[in-house]
């Protein structure tokens, strides 16, 4: 432990190597001068892509509000989406009971062109044969 | 009556809104500090002169994307600590500072002048023995090694803080002071008190 702390001592010698105070106040002058060459020497791509990006830049938003906006965007997107589906298909809706008033109702409005999509089963089987057991 | 200095945080939201004089302050503010970590691993005052000029003038381009999460002082770390390793990398020589570099106050303080009499007056007290044989020692270190030592020996930066600048536990930063400590005891040995 003795020589940890020798080994310390002597390293903080090492912070008396520093430059004088001249040096840091001429650093910010150098600074600002390599800050000015860099705007005045940055490739013209850099510059375009930058425009480019600060077009696309958005504020920092927090995460949440991020993640809310998002989770509401979804649901209103499969809101409409099954709204507009109504118009066609709403017989996704349509309970075991009310089957056949659907059914009605979507052929009226269809013309009878073409046949009643049957999305609920119906409750006999389609062949009125007996079913055999084994 | 002495003006009270703006708090980091200040300059930073004044610097991201556009106010380059806001972070004129910053560099003026950090830049004897950061100077001594980047020289401390670099050991030449020439490549520390534009490594920082890199330095800040990468954290003025990113500033606008410092959230706050950390502490403007440690983020500057960070930065500095990660390029001062990357150049380290790239330069494949070992260079070793100009030894008329040094504050004379050095002379005067009593570790420099236990280390270098042992006790014993009669000894001359040689600055440029001690000076060269700390810079070959620190620069036989891995840079990862001597980045905790600069931080933690010549900095006195709390492991903690070493941890979040360098990103790893503070375990990790334990264990690298004492793997690096061992080391450098070889060859300070003469130094070192008997």
């Amino acid at each position: 432990m003795d020589n940890e702390d020798s080994i310390t001592k002597l390293l903080r010698l090492k912070r008396y190597e520093q430059p004088s105070e001249e040096y840091f106040q001429s650093f910010l002058a150098e600074f600002q001068t390599r800050q000015r060459s860099e705007v005045i020497h940055r490739p013209l791509l850099q510059i375009a892509w930058d425009r480019f990006s600060s077009m696309f830049a958005m504020p920092p938003v927090p995460k949440l509000v991020m993640a809310s906006s998002f989770a509401a965007a979804v649901f209103a997107a499969v809101f409409v989406l099954n709204w507009a589906d109504d118009g066609t298909s709403n017989a996704t809706f349509a309970t075991a009971s009310g089957t056949a008033k659907w059914d009605s109702k979507a052929r009226s409005a269809q013309g009878q062109k073409s046949p009643a999509v049957q999305y609920v089963l119906p409750a006999r089987p389609v062949s009125y044969a007996s079913a055999r057991s084994f | 009556m002495e003006t009270l200095e703006p708090p980091d945080d200040e300059l930073v939201r004044r610097t991201q809104a556009g106010d380059a004089r806001a972070f004129d302050e910053l560099v003026v503010r950090f830049s004897p500090r950061l100077y001594g970590l980047v020289y401390h691993m670099t050991a030449s005052h020439e490549d520390t002169n534009d490594l920082l000029q890199d330095i800040f003038s990468k954290a003025y381009r990113s500033i606008k994307g410092f959230q706050g999460k950390s502490s403007f002082y440690t983020w500057m770390h960070t930065i500095s600590v990660n390029m001062a390793i990357n150049f380290l990398k790239k330069r494949n020589r070992k260079k070793t500072m100009s030894l008329d570099d040094v504050d004379n106050g050095i002379l005067n303080d009593p570790d420099f002048i236990e280390a270098t009499s042992h006790g014993d007056p009669s000894r001359e007290v040689n600055l440029g023995e001690l000076q060269k044989k700390l810079n070959e020692s620190m620069l036989k270190l891995s840079h990862d090694h001597r980045a905790v030592v600069t931080m933690f020996d010549i900095q006195g930066m709390p492991h903690a803080e070493i941890a979040k600048v360098l990103k790893i536990s503070e375990g990790t930063v334990r264990s690298r002071l004492f793997y690096a400590h061992r080391q450098l005891q070889n060859y300070l040995q003469e130094f070192i008190n008997k």
